[in-house]
């Protein structure tokens, strides 16, 4: 078994005359939350995306789990959320759910991940009359259960008030802890000081790593939100 | 009522859509591209059906006869023995044909009434209308030009091979039809449907599933098929038991041909959803694709007379060989022997194939 679950060694993308990823060199080990901080547009999409195979490095190389990118088979170890709740409106929970198993692997788990995501009693409700946060937990669900040793969740609080925000990263706390490699992009602070390691992104360049403490430190600041801004403006001058 | 208010949702209205270069290029040039193509379809110097003269007469009316024929403006002709004449009405190559007999100019001179036998193919009523109009237009010449110089009574005895009089409007149209609407259906909902898989961000997720590209086309073909199976039945019964639309041939051939449509026009809707980004983007490709084909798969005129160009445009499309075969079936009584079927079978079924092997091959890069 491989020891990394993510290693990106030095990816470019170029869209047109725009560098989306520019020489992007990430590791995260088997086990880790590692949070890719960034504003909109950084570039933390268009990573996720290459990690799934959904975008073809110009140069670099992308493994996952230990295959090289792109690759079908090691898909079906890994969980995929999207930035918008990608269901099937006019299906129920439930179905969203057992469709996404049948692809992936993961009929037995059904009952399971519903419960985990707190949706069993709206499992019959179709998924066009729930409110932005059942969506979201339902997308969740999807997205776990096959029960993927990779986690890859591309800003899954957006639009998701505190309470949930906070019972969201529980959970992923949780899944952590049992083993599940994660990597969360997000530009909010707050849930970025839960990752164990973090990576500072803009304009496609991976500007720092570390911890949230070593973040602070290597800019000689008090919150992250300061030790971003000042290593964003650091690196870019 | 707000002047302002007004105008500020008509300006939007126009700014949108001068964003939108794709549907300002279809909202002008649609209407030109059809109207074209109806122009050179009716004005464009089209051709006429042909018929078959089968000359056994060993006098002079026979060859006075021909003579007329073979100046009339509504059809052209072709001298052929009777067995060729009747293959030729076969193989759909002829509309119809005229014998004269040995005898015809020794019956004219003694009887001063004749009665060739006229067959028709009679498959299409405008194309045996076209023969019928230039018989009678020849032997109304000829009847006070006979020999011996007396008027001669000419009534032909016309049968018709397929069809004929016992058929209206509706049994010639109906066969297309129900190939049509199977087809023009089936495409429209497909394409839709695509894109807001696309939309709602579900085909990322299945991309990024070990879902492969081909299971998803083929998953989605499979389940269509079943809607379009359904509609297919629906449309039959309904052709067939309330409207009793004419039907001489094998009502599983129908319906299989009707099959093999829904396949192919599944598979047309995914790879041409590729091309739209939006719902709104996908029905715009209806004027496009199926308008012209409407008007060139011989459904409201038949082939055999359009302008050369456009006959060759015709034998490119595929609804021109599911109405072809739906004839063939229904009016004509073909079987699967028949290698006019055979032929529409194979190409539909090509057709298919192809926009199979085309959707799997544009998924992945319009995702990317």
């Amino acid at each position: 078994m491989a020891e990394m679950a993510i290693d990106v060694a030095k990816v470019t993308k170029r869209f047109g005359g725009l560098t989306a990823l520019d020489s992007v060199t990430l590791r995260v080990p088997r086990g880790e939350v590692y949070g890719l901080l960034g504003p909109n547009g950084s570039g933390k999409t268009t990573l996720i995306r290459a990690l799934v195979g959904l975008v073809a490095p110009d140069a670099g190389t992308v493994n996952v789990l230990g295959r090289r990118m792109p690759d079908l088979g090691v898909l079906g170890h890994v969980g995929y959320m999207t930035q918008q709740a990608a269901l099937y409106p006019d299906l129920s929970v439930e179905e969203n759910v057992r469709f996404f198993a049948a692809i992936n692997g993961g009929e037995s788990r059904v009952r399971e991940v519903l419960d985990f995501v707190d949706l069993w009693p709206r499992r019959a409700s179709v998924v066009s009359t729930l409110s932005g946060g059942m969506r979201t937990r339902c997308s969740l669900a999807c997205a776990l259960v096959h029960g993927p040793e990779l986690l890859l969740l591309d800003e899954p609080t957006v639009g998701v008030d505190p309470q949930l925000r906070i019972q969201l990263w529980d959970r992923f706390q949780r899944m952590a802890d049992e083993g599940t490699s994660i990597l969360v992009s997000s530009h909010v602070m707050d849930e970025a000081e839960r990752c164990r390691r973090l990576g500072l992104i803009r304009f496609g360049r991976l500007l720092a790593e570390g911890s949230v403490e070593e973040l602070k430190e290597m800019a000689h600041v008090n919150r992250l939100e300061d030790a971003f801004i000042k290593l964003s403006e650091e690196k870019a001058s | 009522m707000s002047r302002r208010r007004v105008l500020a949702v008509t300006l939007r209205l126009l700014q949108q859509f001068r964003r939108d270069r794709r549907t300002l290029a279809l909202l002008f040039g649609a209407p030109l591209l059809i109207l074209s193509l109806l122009g050179y379809l009716l004005r464009g110097g089209g051709s006429v059906p042909t018929m078959g003269i089968v000359n056994q007469d060993s006098g002079q009316l026979g060859q006075l006869v021909t003579t007329q024929l073979q100046q009339s403006k509504s059809v052209s002709t072709k001298l052929l023995s009777a067995g060729d004449a009747d293959s030729g009405i076969k193989d759909g190559s002829l509309a119809g044909y005229v014998l004269f007999p040995s005898d015809f100019t020794s019956g004219a001179a003694q009887t001063h009434a004749v009665s060739p036998e006229v067959q028709l193919e009679g498959s299409q009523p405008q194309v045996s209308q076209s023969v019928l109009q230039a018989l009678s237009q020849s032997f109304a010449a000829l009847a006070s030009q006979a020999p011996g110089g007396s008027a001669i009574r000419i009534q032909p005895q016309v049968t018709f091979r397929y069809g004929g009089p016992s058929l209206d409007t509706l049994d010639y149209f109906g066969a297309a039809f129900i190939g049509l609407v199977v087809f023009f259906l089936v495409f429209v909902i497909t394409a839709v449907a695509f894109l807001r898989e696309r939309g709602q961000g579900t085909l990322e997720r299945l991309m990024a599933s070990p879902l492969r590209r081909a299971e998803i086309v083929v998953g989605y073909m499979l389940g269509f098929t079943v809607l379009a199976v359904v509609q297919a039945i629906e449309v039959l019964a309904f052709s067939l038991l309330v409207l009793h639309v004419h039907n001489a041939g094998n009502i599983a051939l129908i319906f299989l041909l009707e099959v093999l449509m829904a396949i192919a026009a599944v598979n047309l809707g995914i790879f041409l959803s590729m091309f739209a980004r939006t719902e709104f983007q996908a029905v715009q490709f209806i004027p496009l694709v199926i308008l012209p084909q409407v008007l060139l798969a011989g459904i409201i005129f038949p082939i055999s007379t359009e302008p050369g160009a456009l006959q060759v445009l015709s034998h490119v499309l595929p609804l021109t060989y599911a109405v072809n075969g739906m004839r063939d079936i229904m009016i004509k009584g073909a079987d699967l022997g028949w290698s006019a079927l055979q032929l529409d079978f194979a190409v539909i079924l090509g057709f298919g194939i192809l926009m199979i092997l085309a959707a799997a091959a544009t998924l992945r890069r319009r995702i990317a």
